[in-house]
């Protein structure tokens, strides 16, 4: 693997817009080309020169890994619809990061903002830090989300993380998000994804889950009336194939959309 | 005399209605907007005369505010303060990635100041424009 | 002693609130507001604060050491439009109550300034709008829910209070072609936490926990599934009186729900939305169901309509790359102001220093505001530029779209002072200055 080693040079004071620092578009290109691909900084647009020194060298997609260092927690879209390479984030990063990638790895070493691998179609997205709303999402409109793909949260993720997120059993496809925590609405209006939490959890989990998996290995403010108890577990198989031991109470629901429901709540008993 | 573990919302009436529209910077909207309406049994507890002055403290902020009591309850537990520059001081701005601020269901506590002076729009307002 | 002549204008629309009601009678005489007949409190209100008095602007007004000073209006709009230009992320904000060529206009600006254009949906029914893009809405018009409607229900929203005449002209005490007995064909329910003025004239209350409201949506859609659920109450209601309401709503002819800030503004927002048009949606099943959000402003559905025409997106919408995105949370004007993002605002008719959270106005005051105002508000005394508009529906025509989306057309009824221009004539002024400045 190669390395192209972008430095931020200077804060932006507006949110910068970075959908160009992906190894796809790093692929087969001197740094001086590099340096000249637009960015948008609130409505001027600029380029990536502008605000990074630029070092190192590209490859193509698979051997590219590009590392970012300084504080680009203004900076949003960095990775957008990557396919392959590795991007490593040596601080807090902006809103969108990842999203609608389908292959590659990025990694975060610190906090990220909201939307972080929404729409993610394949690949892997590991948050060390805390994460905000709308993690491995939906964007506005669209009711198939997370497709493939796996993020990995160490800390928090927000409200309505996994958004109509989708499976395909028969093309086996099972996004999957493992965190340390979530806010509410974790699993709204779930098609299949597979969420599993380490620590606790709010309100509404799985609400409007039409199939799909929910682990929760801590403690749940309040589980939604339309979800009915059916038994103990001590052993949990996900659909990617791992296994999780464990006394858990397991739920079917959600209720509310449908009298049956292959959609299942799994609580740790204490 | 103070209370705490209330609930705080807000919303519209109609006295609040016709002052903005009948002037935005009178008293008269100091009057529709600038108070905190308490469930009767509540308001007993904070054993003072309506009208007093209170100070409302969430974690957002804190706003003076007349007291009254409500023609809407019983309602114990909650206490309502009308859209405007006084409920803005002390409602959630955080709009959990949606856009709008969560602006009823805040939890509040009430202590009264009787010699409190509760500001007009236009002095609350100013106190936000740094000199 | 002279009879001053009085002039009646039938039929004339209300411009408060999103009842848009329009069996208004005003009586004009020497320009002025003598008398109103049909309308609430508020739309009087309204129509006489056009009179002259001290609190409206008569003239555009610049900011000059602390104090306002009467200027020109060409004097005016090029210091506005030097503001907008110099701006590197504008805010253009509010469009909620004036009308639809004035909201044209608006998004023309906008666009060409490559700024953000949001309107008072964004801190109201915005989450309502949402809900629809995900999971649609079975709507309909009030002129049929008053001819029909047998069940009516008013959740988070209390009409005698924000929609004083919605009550008699639509959804309880009016006669209609299939309800012929007004208020005693029909069964009004209230689910709200507080027993409000609406409340207390309906026929069924229902108290239920504040914020909650997402958990007793969803287990009112599990029951009308045949669930048998596990909870012995929800949200502060209980299970007896969950299955009691289910019954109400499958034996009804035609029910409708009429929701507002009591699902917008608490948590979950655009859930409990989306959570009451799902229970809307399968309650067709069993009966004919609908629902109408309890728009607030008397043309913010028209702001919504307009922008979406123009861009595709009804509000939180930004230019900066040079075509339109929307994000509600990210390009959402209290969003935006609580990060300091923006470096300048324009509020069209709306008053955003009384109605955002204190932390976004703090940050607005610290950049130039201009504001298109026609009385003292708040924002406007704080602004540094003073655009005084005609009133919409008062002074100027123009189109309005009432909360059921119907367009209605706004009547003159007046002249406005002198100096006072219609928004829309505002900002096609400003555009233009703006154009010449930046060499088009």
């Amino acid at each position: 693997m190669v390395e192209v080693k972008l430095k931020l040079k200077k804060k932006p004071k507006f949110p910068l817009e970075a959908d160009n620092i992906t190894p796809d578009n790093f692929a087969g290109k001197t740094l001086n080309e590099i340096k000249k691909l637009p960015l948008y900084h609130a409505k001027e647009l600029v380029t990536i020169g502008d605000f990074f020194d630029v070092s190192g060298k590209a490859e193509d997609v698979a051997n590219t890994k590009i590392i970012i260092d300084g504080d680009v927690s203004n900076v949003k879209r960095i990775g957008e619809k990557m396919t392959g390479g590795e991007i490593i984030i040596n601080s807090d990063v902006g809103m969108h990061v990842g999203n609608t990638m389908s292959g590659g790895k990025i990694l975060v070493k610190g906090n990220a903002d909201d939307w972080a691998g929404a729409m993610l179609q394949g690949g892997e997205l590991e948050i060390q830090g805390n994460a905000g709303h709308y993690i491995g999402s939906a964007y506005r409109g669209f009711w198939q989300g997370m497709q493939n793909g796996v993020i990995r949260v160490k800390g928090s993720v927000g409200n309505e993380s996994m958004l109509w997120a989708k499976s395909s059993k028969p093309a086996n496809k099972w996004p999957t998000l493992y965190c340390g925590s979530a806010s509410s609405f974790l699993g709204l209006h779930n098609h299949g994804g597979t969420m599993v939490v380490e620590g606790d959890v709010d309100r509404c989990i799985g609400a409007d889950q039409v199939r799909g998996t929910i682990v929760i290995k801590g403690t749940i403010s309040r589980i939604l009336p339309s979800f009915k108890k059916i038994d103990d577990v001590t052993e949990i198989t996900l659909p990617n194939g791992e296994v999780i031991t464990g006394k858990f109470a397991q739920y079917s629901g959600d209720h509310s959309v449908s009298k049956e429901t292959a959609g299942r709540l799994y609580i740790a008993i204490k | 005399m103070s209370l705490k573990d209330l609930i705080l919302l807000t919303g519209r009436t109609i006295n609040q209605g016709v002052a903005l529209e009948g002037g935005k910077t009178t008293k008269e909207n100091v009057r529709a907007a600038g108070i905190c309406t308490f469930d009767k049994d509540d308001f007993k507890k904070l054993d003072c005369i309506a009208g007093t002055p209170v100070k409302v403290t969430t974690d957002h902020g804190e706003v003076l505010v007349y007291s009254t009591i409500t023609e809407e309850g019983p309602h114990p537990g909650i206490i309502f303060i009308p859209m405007g520059p006084w409920s803005n001081q002390v409602v959630n701005p955080d709009t959990q990635g949606c856009g709008t601020p969560t602006f009823k269901g805040m939890k509040a506590k009430v202590e009264i100041v009787k010699d409190g002076r509760v500001l007009d729009a236009i002095e609350l307002i100013g106190k936000l424009k740094e000199a | 002693m002279v009879q001053k002549k009085i002039i009646t204008n039938y039929d004339v629309l209300c411009p408060f609130c999103g009842t848009l009601c329009d069996d208004l009678e005003v009586d004009i005489a020497d320009n002025k507001v003598v008398e109103m007949r049909n309308s609430c409190q508020i739309g009087t209100k309204k129509f006489f604060s056009s009179n002259p008095s001290g609190h409206r602007y008569l003239k555009p007004q610049i900011k000059e050491k602390g104090s306002f000073r009467d200027a020109t209006w060409d004097e005016a709009l090029d210091k506005a439009a030097d503001i907008l230009i110099k701006a590197k992320r504008p805010l253009l904000y509010g469009f909620s109550s004036t009308e639809c060529e004035a909201q044209g206009k608006g998004v023309e600006l906008a666009e060409y300034l490559r700024a953000i254009l949001d309107n008072t949906a964004s801190v109201c029914h915005g989450p309502s709008l949402l809900a629809i893009q995900d999971v649609g809405a079975p709507l309909s018009t009030l002129g049929e829910y008053k001819n029909r409607a047998d069940l009516v229900i008013f959740w988070g929203s209390n009409p005698v209070h924000d929609h004083p005449r919605h009550l008699s002209r639509y959804s309880d005490y009016v006669r209609g072609y299939f309800r012929k007995d007004g208020r005693n064909d029909r069964f009004i329910v209230v689910v709200d936490p507080r027993n409000t003025h609406t409340a207390q004239i309906a026929d069924l209350y229902i108290k239920i926990n504040p914020n909650e409201d997402y958990e007793l949506l969803n287990a009112i859609r599990a029951v009308l599934r045949g669930v048998e659920l596990d909870a012995k109450e929800v949200s502060g209601v209980p299970m007896e009186s969950i299955k009691e309401l289910v019954d109400i709503l499958k034996k009804c002819h035609y029910g409708v729900i009429f929701f507002g800030m009591g699902l917008t503004q608490t948590l979950s927002h655009h859930r409990n939305v989306d959570s009451a048009i799902s229970l809307t949606r399968e309650l067709n099943d069993h009966t004919k169901f609908l629902l109408t959000p309890m728009r607030g402003h008397y043309n913010v559905a028209g702001a919504n309509q307009v922008f979406t025409w123009n861009t595709g997106y009804a509000y939180s919408i930004d230019f900066s790359r040079e075509y339109a995105r929307y994000n509600p949370g990210e390009f959402s004007s209290v969003d935006l102001l609580m990060k300091d993002e923006v470096d300048a605002t324009l509020v069209v008719a709306s008053d955003p220093a009384s109605n955002f959270p204190a932390g976004a106005v703090r940050n607005m005051f610290k950049h130039p505001i201009i504001a298109i105002e026609p009385h003292h508000t708040p924002t406007s005394v704080y602004a540094d530029v003073i655009l005084p508009p005609a009133f919409a529906g008062i002074e100027c025509e123009g189109t309005a779209y009432r909360m059921d989306k119907v367009p209605l057309r706004l009547r003159k009824v007046k002249d406005a002072p002198d100096d006072c221009l219609p928004d829309s004539e505002i900002l096609e002024r400003l555009l233009e200055k703006v154009k010449e400045k930046l060499g088009e």
